[in-house]
């Protein structure tokens, strides 16, 4: 789940430097791309690729292995052992999702070591859901349901992209994801068709995270200059709109079925253009929230932090002196 | 303090607004080994990807835990990142032995007595062994953005070498888009005696997406409060 691989925190200069490749060797990779052939890490790719691939795997892991905390946070307290063990399941398919990407992020020549150097240093994003809490034991229900829901519209677009290792990645960690969409439903469904006190518990839980689940996407495409190279690449496979529309269609219907309601007054489907619309999200907030002054911001990092610090020893104990570093293959 | 909702966390005692973190040395974690497995008995051998590790036993262990967690799988095998030789990748098209260099009469003289037969003990096989031969596992790539899948077995002195024969021996199929080549010495594998470690429990259940009959519940409450399916 988890990953919004949104790039919107592209910088402006991104799209610059093309000028320096070699117009044979650019026209060799356009046309291989446009065959419909995959990109493996062997070939000569532009610099621009190699970057905008390499921040966005990068942060769909950071997304992952930060994504299963707020959950993670409900393992103890989940309702009974049964969702004890499922949760932890969850939570232990979405750290595994993580190093499957840190893999594919390496493959295009950052280390390990140098990519969580940046996520404990709050230099690399991860999805800003994240840095939202979960006060009750619904609200992970919303996150297991509808953010893992966002994310595998997203994934599965992007699994269609042009970079043959995290293709592969995405296709392993869309074929995990039914159970997640499954387990998140049925949690959800759970309480909204319970007692009056767990029917209030999830609408509450609701309500807070659809301001956030509305941001999951990314800003607006009008709002973004930088798709266009990206999608000839097929770096970017949907736009933002594109992927937050699909979300829409397929989700809203859900959950107004179990008698749910949704804290926007203008949502609702055109039945025209077959678009949803929607009070425009607080980018302003979005982007104050993302650059480090949300409610968990500081919690996530911490954690993680700690939990590096915390193992350094023991990788340092298991550690073979004569072992030397080689990038993965594919 | 850093408050959290989760106990766990609050047990930490993290402070607020920690030092910045120094950045991890070369090797905080390890080195990779890539990881095959064979979904069910008899199938090849598929590669499914790498995984951090400090040595081959606990490469096995995580690539047990990352790659057969969740699929059917009957057999993995780990290898050094570092221990495969790997070709040039060619167009889905092409041929990938095609990149590898043409070889002297003499070389090629030397390939052609390699016998790619495995197991038959024969006077030839022994003496090649004994004169430093060695077994190599070659893996074919199909298809840009697919997996390197299992082909067989070759007899060589060298990475290079074990290329060109697997030239020769597996010369018919195509198309491959790439070649690795690893010395079957350095693949640690399941075992065939250890093959219940493969079984799935089945009070796992709740791992699966099939064990959740949501619809159910729905349906129940849309009957109670009189929902209608068109909301």
């Amino acid at each position: 789940m988890y990953g919004s691989a949104s790039t919107h925190d592209l910088p402006t200069t991104a799209l610059t430097g093309l000028e320096n490749e070699d117009p044979i060797l650019l026209a060799e990779f356009e046309a291989r791309i446009n065959r419909g052939e995959k990109i493996e890490p062997g070939d000569w790719m532009p610099a621009l690729y190699r970057k905008q691939l390499t921040r966005m795997i990068e942060q769909h892991a950071h997304s992952e292995i930060i994504g299963s905390l707020p959950e993670g946070t409900w393992i103890t307290r989940a309702p009974g052992f049964r969702r004890k063990m499922a949760q932890m399941a969850k939570v232990q398919d979405e750290v595994g999702h993580a190093q499957l990407l840190y893999s594919a992020a390496e493959t295009l020549g950052k280390t390990r070591e140098e990519m969580l150097t940046d996520l404990i240093n709050g230099k690399s994003k991860y999805s800003n859901v994240f840095n939202y809490p979960t006060p009750t034991w619904a609200d992970s229900n919303v996150i297991s349901w509808l953010i893992d829901a966002g994310a595998i519209v997203n994934q599965l677009a992007n699994a269609k992209g042009s970079y043959g290792p995290y293709c592969r990645a995405l296709d392993r960690i869309c074929a995990e994801e039914a159970f997640h969409l499954k387990y998140g439903h049925d949690a959800v469904v759970h309480l909204a068709t319970g007692t009056p006190i767990q029917r209030k518990m999830m609408q509450e839980a609701l309500n807070r995270w659809w301001p956030a689940i509305m941001t999951f996407f990314g800003p607006s495409d009008k709002m973004s200059v930088h798709t266009e190279i990206l999608m000839r690449w097929k770096v970017k496979m949907a736009s933002n709109d594109e992927c937050r529309n699909q979300f829409l269609d397929m989700y809203v219907p859900k959950i107004w079925e179990i008698g749910l309601t949704l804290p926007d007054a203008n949502l609702r489907k055109n039945e025209e253009t077959g678009q949803w619309e929607f009070t425009e999200p607080d980018w302003e907030d979005f982007k104050r929230v993302i650059n480090g002054d949300g409610p968990c911001n500081a919690e996530r990092i911490a954690v993680r932090r700690a939990a590096e610090e915390n193992g350094a020893w023991v990788r340092r104990a298991l550690l073979t002196p004569k072992t030397q570093y080689v990038r993965p293959l594919a | 303090m850093i408050h959290s909702h989760d106990p766990r966390m609050n047990r930490l005692g993290l402070p607020d607004a920690p030092a910045t973190a120094a950045a991890k040395g070369a090797l905080d974690q390890f080195g990779t080994y890539e990881a095959f497995h064979q979904k069910k008995e008899g199938a090849p051998f598929v590669y499914v990807g790498p995984v951090h590790a400090p040595e081959a036993d606990v490469a096995f262990l995580f690539a047990k835990e990352q790659y057969s967690r969740r699929f059917a799988c009957t057999g993995l095998w780990v290898v050094p990142t570092a221990a495969i030789t790997v070709t040039d990748y060619v167009g889905d098209q092409e041929w990938a032995y095609d990149s590898l260099p043409l070889l002297t009469n003499q070389q090629a003289a030397a390939t052609a007595t390699a016998d790619p037969r495995f197991g038959d003990d024969t006077a030839a096989e022994e003496a090649a062994y004994a004169a430093g031969e060695e077994d190599y596992d070659i893996f074919h790539l199909k298809k840009r953005g697919k997996a390197h899948q299992h082909v067989g077995k070759v007899r060589a002195n060298s990475p290079a070498q074990a290329l060109q024969v697997a030239k020769a021996v597996f010369g018919d199929q195509r198309p491959v888009v790439n070649v690795w080549a690893a010395r079957s010495a350095d693949f640690l594998r399941s075992d065939d005696e250890d093959r219940d470690i493969w079984t799935t429990t089945p009070d796992k259940k709740y791992r699966d997406a099939i064990s959740y009959k949501v619809q159910d519940r729905i349906e129940r409450f849309k009957a109670e409060t009189g929902t209608s399916q068109a909301d």
